[in-house]
């Protein structure tokens, strides 16, 4: 493909056909605010916070849909810009939840209303209010909608069909009453939703969020980077982590790992068993009333040496069988396989792995 | 059979392909973010072919769907390759300079037309050719498969045929395309590479291969045994026989995943000394002379590695539960109480340094690397190595791959008058093996709270089934709980049961007849009958009902 030429706040830039003034702009690390962008869907340029100039445009132009052609030139940054910014804003925060300090309340992954109208000076409008609907009944474990919060950025829904491809939600209703709604508003249990909480990860205000630890202070909590221990996909997780327990579990950002910013239900949503009240939390050995007794480590570990010992002195290395896990780490995995070949002398060490 | 066992390509480059063949695989399910990036290539306008008994989801967003008869793939995939072969649709060039064997599979497939694949497959001729045509001239065209295709008695053959297919046409060593094996669970490739396998050292090198073996002598300190081991069938098997009379079990509940479970519990009832390792009390447990508390995932560090070759980190966010311990700390104190000196280990960032030192195809591969790059994909031989995207660029790695022609053989267990429905097993989207993990999970109980078995609107009306009625699935090995699911995804004749509930086990329907090659136990197909529970009061209730059906 050849590239070409144009002009973003007087520097030449490198495009090629079918790149936006959006991507292009951010490559060159130049900011343009935006709301209903996500480089994970197609463009939808309906939230209007990324308006830029583009020469021989009478309008502002949005810059997430417009695409880059030869000879164009883009300013990102003027008066004019500025103002429309300033109205569009104190458009949004009329018709949006606001705190004790007049800001937009925050949200675990930060409220970009909050973010893009800091130290910004607000036009004072009559607040609007729309009245929404939301589905306070909605009984589903994971997903909370608040349509106060709601911008109708509506990426939520366009992942939903986009990216998860199973258009659980939508927006319904018209006028001042749109909102993301599910057909006759019943709960995501009851729709095609497979709760991949991939709608709370694109929202860009917490009108959507997570239910599992509402009420907990996130901010504070301490982030560590993994696997997700399910399927093979090997999605990257961020564990947070508050008082010792895992309490979320979100993706890297979208274009950074293997799962470009995605979970499934299971990474996303399936942590609970790490803190189980079921948890194995002591080594048992059988006793001669044929049950299992809690006992010290040490003690555990001579008991299955000798056990293992005892078996292979009786009837041969070939009498005994070493299984290892698909789920543990690969050198945990080495070393089973060590310690069946090198400590016990068998080569009968194979992994569970038919399933 | 190209020389490694691995997707060939990597899960990014699906959104750039051209074609999709899925055989065997509900990747919607099994692998939600691979069927993702498939969507997101199938809104660029890429093919899509779906090859399955089930009209799963892909299926109905497919171009094609190949409902073909379980167990039936071979002669599908052979009549794919004889549409290709007399259309003259083969990558003549790549067949010459890389491959040997032509003439056999020639000679194999010439045999497998359309028409009788039709009949024994069920199906559409036309489908068939339209789908050869299609993948023989895309250049961008990959297969994606799983364990609809391995887990069966010709499981070896599927998997070979389906090679043979990527041979034929050229779509090896180009991206985006290849022959992807979908990997189940997180480390399955992980394991695998690091040699947990009866005939592999890590970094698949044979464990009768002197050279091998004397470099793991070497670096072990001990003399190692030359002859390959069991496979996990046969040691399942040697267990069943009174041969195994110890085991060692490390995060596997062997008594719900492994096929025919109620004869392998007598076994186990007479095994000498069984130790289970673990995160929970699990089935096997009740078998176990010792059980060991582990750690789960987000309690240690180490690396996973996932289905396209990428060695990622795992890393520890909290403290294990009481006294629990991860698994390598537990497993270098067994080896020195049983006399071996294993390394007093700093951590596993040492343990993986030793094997890379040992696997030619790691060697460039560690934590500290990864901390600063991230996931690397092996092969990956020096520490300035970037690792490999795909495999096979310019030709197949082990130089010229020979065609392996299979020739289509019947499951093992075919229905009868007496079972005469098929069963198939698998997973569902919300569960995941053994559920010890989901079942604690409020979401996917809520979806899926209890066993189920989808059986076909037809099959349904034949026996008086019923939605959501409670029936017994049975086998000529066992009988299982199971709620109806009456289901338009179904083929007549056959069902379809999930494997994650511990109360129902699916796996006390199973056959262990395996793979003669890899033992994998047929999984997929196994004759079944489904009876209605004759409670009498249930029957009066709905007795008139039923009459008049
Ligand atoms: S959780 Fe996933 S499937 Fe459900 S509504 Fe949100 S995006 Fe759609
Ligand atoms: S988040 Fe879902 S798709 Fe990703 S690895 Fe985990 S289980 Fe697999
Ligand atoms: S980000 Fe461009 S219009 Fe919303």
């Amino acid at each position: 493909m050849t590239s070409f030429t144009i002009e973003i706040d007087g520097r030449p830039v490198q495009a090629r056909p079918g790149d936006t003034v959006l991507e292009l702009a951010r490559g060159q690390g130049i900011d343009i605010p935006t709301l209903c962008h996500d480089p994970r869907l197609e463009p939808a340029g309906c939230c209007r916070s990324c308006l830029v100039e583009i020469e021989g445009q009478r309008r502002l132009q949005p810059a997430c849909t417009w695409k880059a052609t030869p000879g164009l030139k883009v300013s990102t940054r003027s008066e004019r810009i500025e103002r429309h910014r300033r109205v569009l804003m104190s458009l949004y925060l009329a018709d949006h939840p606001v705190d004790a300090d007049g800001r937009p309340p925050e949200s675990p992954d930060g409220n970009a209303l909050r973010h893009l109208t800091e130290g910004m000076p607000l036009l004072d409008l009559d607040r609007i209010d729309s009245p929404r609907a939301g589905r306070p009944d909605d009984d589903n474990p994971y997903i909370r909608f608040d349509p106060a919060r709601c911008i109708l950025c509506a990426r939520c829904t366009r992942y939903c069909d986009e990216v998860e491809a199973v258009n659980a939600i939508a927006l319904t209703e018209r006028g001042g009453a749109t909102t993301i709604g599910t057909i006759g508003m019943t709960g995501l249990l009851h729709t095609s939703c497979e709760l991949c909480g991939g709608c709370i990860d694109t929202c860009p205000t917490g009108a959507l969020s997570e239910k599992k630890n509402a009420d907990l202070d996130l901010a504070a909590a301490e982030v560590t980077r993994t696997t997700c221990n399910f399927c093979g996909v090997g999605c990257q997780v961020d564990l947070h982590v508050l008082d010792g327990r895992v309490v979320r579990v979100t993706s890297p950002p979208p274009g950074t790992t293997v799962n470009d910013g995605n979970l499934c239900v299971k990474g996303r949503f399936a942590f609970d068993f790490i803190h189980s009240e079921d948890r194995l939390t002591e080594p048992l050995v059988r006793g001669e009333d044929g049950r299992l007794h809690p006992t010290t480590w040490q003690d555990a570990i001579e008991k299955t040496a000798a056990g293992l010992l005892g078996v292979k002195r009786r009837h041969g290395p070939g009498s005994l069988g070493f299984i290892s896990s698909s789920r543990c780490t690969g050198e945990e995995n080495y070393l089973v396989q060590k310690l069946a070949r090198a400590a016990f002398g068998t080569n009968d060490c194979h992994q569970c792995a038919a399933t | 059979m190209f020389g490694a066992g691995a997707m060939t390509n990597s899960i990014p480059e699906i959104r750039d392909t051209d074609m999709m063949f899925v055989i065997g695989s509900n990747t919607t399910e099994a692998h939600p973010i691979i069927a993702m990036e498939m969507k997101r290539a199938r809104r660029r306008g890429a093919k899509l072919v779906v090859a399955d008994p089930r009209r799963i989801w892909l299926a109905e967003q497919a171009d094609l769907h190949l409902q073909l008869r379980p167990g039936t793939d071979v002669w599908l995939i052979n009549a794919i390759m004889h549409v290709i072969l007399a259309e003259g649709l083969e990558d003549r060039e790549f067949i010459a300079r890389h491959t040997e064997g032509i003439d056999e599979l020639r000679a194999v497939v010439e045999r497998y037309t359309p028409e009788e694949a039709e009949r024994i497959t069920g199906v559409p001729a036309e489908d068939i050719r339209t789908t050869a045509r299609w993948y023989a001239t895309t250049r961008k065209a990959g297969i994606y498969y799983t364990l609809g295709i391995t887990e069966h008695t010709h499981g070896t053959d599927n998997v070979f045929s389906l090679a043979n297919l990527v041979l034929l046409t050229g779509h090896l060593g180009v991206p985006s395309a290849g022959l992807n094996p979908l990997r189940g669970q997180n480390n399955v490739q992980g394991a695998n590479d690091a040699g947990a396998s009866p005939i592999y050292y890590p970094g698949y090198q044979r464990v009768d291969d002197p050279e091998a073996r004397a470099r793991f002598e070497a670096e072990w300190g001990v003399p190692l045994d030359p002859t390959p081991g069991r496979t996990l069938p046969r040691m399942m098997e040697a267990v069943c026989d009174g041969d195994i009379k110890g085991l060692f079990i490390m995060g596997e509940d062997i008594v719900l995943s492994e096929p025919n479970v109620g004869k392998l519990e007598q076994g186990l009832n007479n095994a000498e000394f069984i130790v289970v390792q673990d995160i929970f009390m699990n089935e096997t447990c009740r078998f176990a002379d010792v059980v060991l508390p582990a750690a789960c995932f987000a309690e240690k560090d180490g690396v996973f590695t996932n289905s396209d070759r990428r060695v990622q980190r795992v890393r520890k966010a909290v403290d294990p539960p009481g006294q629990a311990r991860p698994d390598w700390e537990i497993l270098c104190d067994i080896a020195r109480a049983a006399g071996y000196p294993m390394p007093h280990y700093q951590g596993p960032a040492e343990i993986y340094a030793e094997m890379a030192r040992l696997s030619p195809k790691f060697a460039g591969i560690s934590h500290p690397r990864i901390e600063t790059e991230g996931g690397l994909q092996w092969p990956c031989p020096e520490p300035t190595h970037p690792g490999t995207r795909f495999l096979h660029e310019g030709g197949p790695i082990i130089g010229r791959s020979r065609f392996r022609p299979a020739e289509y053989r019947p499951s093992r267990e075919q229905p009868d008058a007496e079972y005469p429905l098929v069963l198939s097993t698998g997973r569902t989207l919300y569960h995941y093996n053994a559920a010890t993990q989901t079942r604690r999970e409020s979401g996917p109980v809520l979806k899926q709270p209890t066993n189920f078995v989808e059986v076909s609107p037809r099959d349904a009306r034949k026996l008086g089934l019923t939605d959501g009625e409670r029936v017994h699935v049975c086998s000529r090995r066992g009988t299982v709980h199971a709620t109806v699911m009456i289901s338009r995804r179904m083929r007549p004749g056959c069902i379809w049961m999930p494997l994650h509930f511990s109360e129902d086990r699916a796996n006390l329907l199973t056959t262990e007849a395996g793979d003669s090659v890899t033992g994998t136990a047929e999984y997929k197909v196994c004759a079944a009958r489904i009876e209605r529970i004759t409670d009498p009061a249930h029957t009066e209730d709905d007795g008139g009902a039923r009459a008049a059906r």
